[in-house]
């Protein structure tokens, strides 16, 4: 009986255990990430490598996201314009909602399904094969070589697939704008550039440098925390996934919490 | 005159868990000779390999190289201290995202710092000897057992290092293949005989051609130290050993 009513509280102590190390592994992480960073010691070569990788992986899954999140704002709101005839307030309704919120969300959680489970199953593979050992072997910090290359590949391309992601996105709603609701493409632009979204876009191209920041992070520590061969780095691709979608919530809950626009 | 010792360990113990892995590990590693590691498999061979290399922290004891406890020191010490070392690792271990020639050039370009030519014609010789000039441009995923372990060879010895340490370099070869990983490291000896060389092998006729002095190991306790010819005052189960008649794994480490 003692054990049937122990038995979840045990089970809560160890996800208290677990967030409590992977939160503090990730922080000492992070840190260790800037110490090589300050001054720069990092191989640029594997930066290269890693930033054509990211940015090649990653941008078609973003095209098509941005392309849908567009469409899906247009046809949200489509009732409501169609019914007040409120067609200059499309443009406004679709950028705010795609720059400040749903863009960097689904974005991120895009990004980090993508690139963030593949990082984590790389570093875990390199774990288990014994590559990483022959990295500190040869003398070399698998920080500086594997995780900060990383780790800026990911933040830089973030942005930058976050420009490419908004800049489709209302594409997506001006095609979908025109062809479902018949609202000319030149309305709901100058209903966007009339509504001065610059701090909605700021806030989310900051949201996205945030979103790669986490990733980037936790993917590799989940990588580089591998134990026990396959298994393991199936175990570790899954906790990565979950752990960097629920730190883009986080993120994004706190940042608009700090910063909000549109009031 | 006796060659200074290169690697000591000092009541060296590792555990995993609970279970001690290495006990009381005490041991020497002279500059010039080859030490050759051997006992049933499970017994901590391989991590003995690798609490000398420090990519293992001890849990009791200590390993000094050149003097300089490996848990003591930073990580730009331990780089500076392993920056001697060449580690040919029981399962390859090759980077798999480089070509055979880039996994062989690795270590001159991060650590020597040599003109590219110059590397490049390290790299090249180096593969010629090992046998795979042919297998510059190859992907690892692309090498047979035998050619990974050449290519993990190549890559250990390219800067001619100061300790060398092959952590099973027969394991799952053929008979021939594991002849000529063995005369490979016979060759890698002679071009730097003041290196201080570890094998760790069940293949102990093989490395009786390159081995100066034996440790067994047997549930992480060391139960023979020395050479071959002192094996007349060795407990049975390292004679057995060495007759070929290894005996079952008894548990432990």
């Amino acid at each position: 009986m003692r054990r049937l009513l122990m038995a979840p509280l045990s089970s809560v102590g160890r996800s208290a255990l677990g967030l409590a190390e992977t939160i503090g592994g990730a922080t000492l992480l992070f840190g260790r990430i800037l110490r090589a960073l300050i001054p720069p010691r990092f191989d640029r070569d594997e930066t290269w490598r890693q930033l054509y990788g990211v940015g090649v992986k990653s941008y078609a899954i973003v095209v098509v996201t941005a392309l849908f999140v567009g469409a899906i704002m247009v046809i949200q709101t489509a009732f409501y314009v169609r019914r007040t005839g409120a067609t200059s307030l499309l443009g406004y309704g679709v950028g705010f909602t795609v720059f400040a919120e749903i863009g960097p969300i689904l974005i991120g959680l895009m990004f980090s399904g993508r690139v963030g489970a593949n990082t984590t199953a790389e570093l875990g593979t390199m774990v288990v094969t014994e590559q990483v050992d022959a990295l500190r072997a040869l003398a070399i910090d698998p920080i500086r070589y594997l995780v900060v290359p990383r780790f800026v590949a990911m933040m830089i391309m973030m942005g930058l697939l976050m420009v490419l992601g908004d800049g489709f996105a209302i594409i997506g709603a001006t095609l979908t704008a025109d062809t479902l609701i018949g609202v000319d493409p030149s309305v709901l632009i100058s209903s966007l550039l009339e509504s001065h979204l610059l701090d909605e876009y700021l806030l989310g191209l900051g949201k996205a440098l945030c979103f790669g920041v986490s990733i980037s992070v936790l993917s590799c520590w989940f990588g580089l925390g591998v134990r026990g061969g396959a298994t393991g780095v199936g175990r570790a691709v899954n906790n990565s996934v979950v752990a960097n979608a629920a730190a883009i919530f986080f993120i994004d809950f706190v940042v608009g919490w700090l910063f909000p626009v549109g009031l | 005159m006796t060659a200074p010792v290169a690697i000591r360990c000092e009541d060296l113990g590792k555990r995993f868990d609970d279970a001690w892995v290495l006990r009381g590990v005490d041991l020497e590693v002279r500059r010039g000779e080859v030490l050759g590691v051997i006992g049933p498999g499970g017994h901590g061979k391989s991590v003995l390999l690798k609490c000398l290399a420090g990519l293992l922290t001890p849990d009791a004891g200590r390993v000094l190289v050149d003097g300089e406890d490996l848990a003591r020191l930073g990580p730009l010490g331990l780089a500076r201290v392993r920056e001697q070392y060449g580690y040919v690792f029981q399962n390859y271990a090759l980077f798999d995202f480089m070509s055979v020639r880039d996994n062989v050039a690795f270590p001159l370009r991060q650590q020597a710092h040599l003109p590219d030519a110059e590397i490049d014609a390290r790299v090249a010789a180096r593969l010629a000897e090992v046998g795979l000039a042919h297998a510059l441009d190859l992907l690892p995923r692309e090498l047979s057992g035998g050619m990974k372990k050449r290519v993990g060879l190549a890559r250990a010895t390219v800067g001619d290092p100061a300790i060398a340490l092959y952590d099973d370099p027969s394991a799952g070869l053929d008979p021939v293949t594991s002849s000529k990983i063995f005369q490979l490291i016979a060759r890698m000896h002679a071009r730097r005989p003041d290196a201080a060389t570890v094998v760790v092998s069940h293949d102990v006729d093989r490395m009786r051609a390159i081995c100066d002095r034996y440790v067994m190991l047997e549930r992480g306790r060391v139960v023979f130290v020395g050479a071959e010819s002192a094996l007349g005052d060795a407990p049975e189960v390292v004679a057995a050993f060495f007759g070929g008649a290894e005996r079952a794994p008894t548990g432990g480490g």
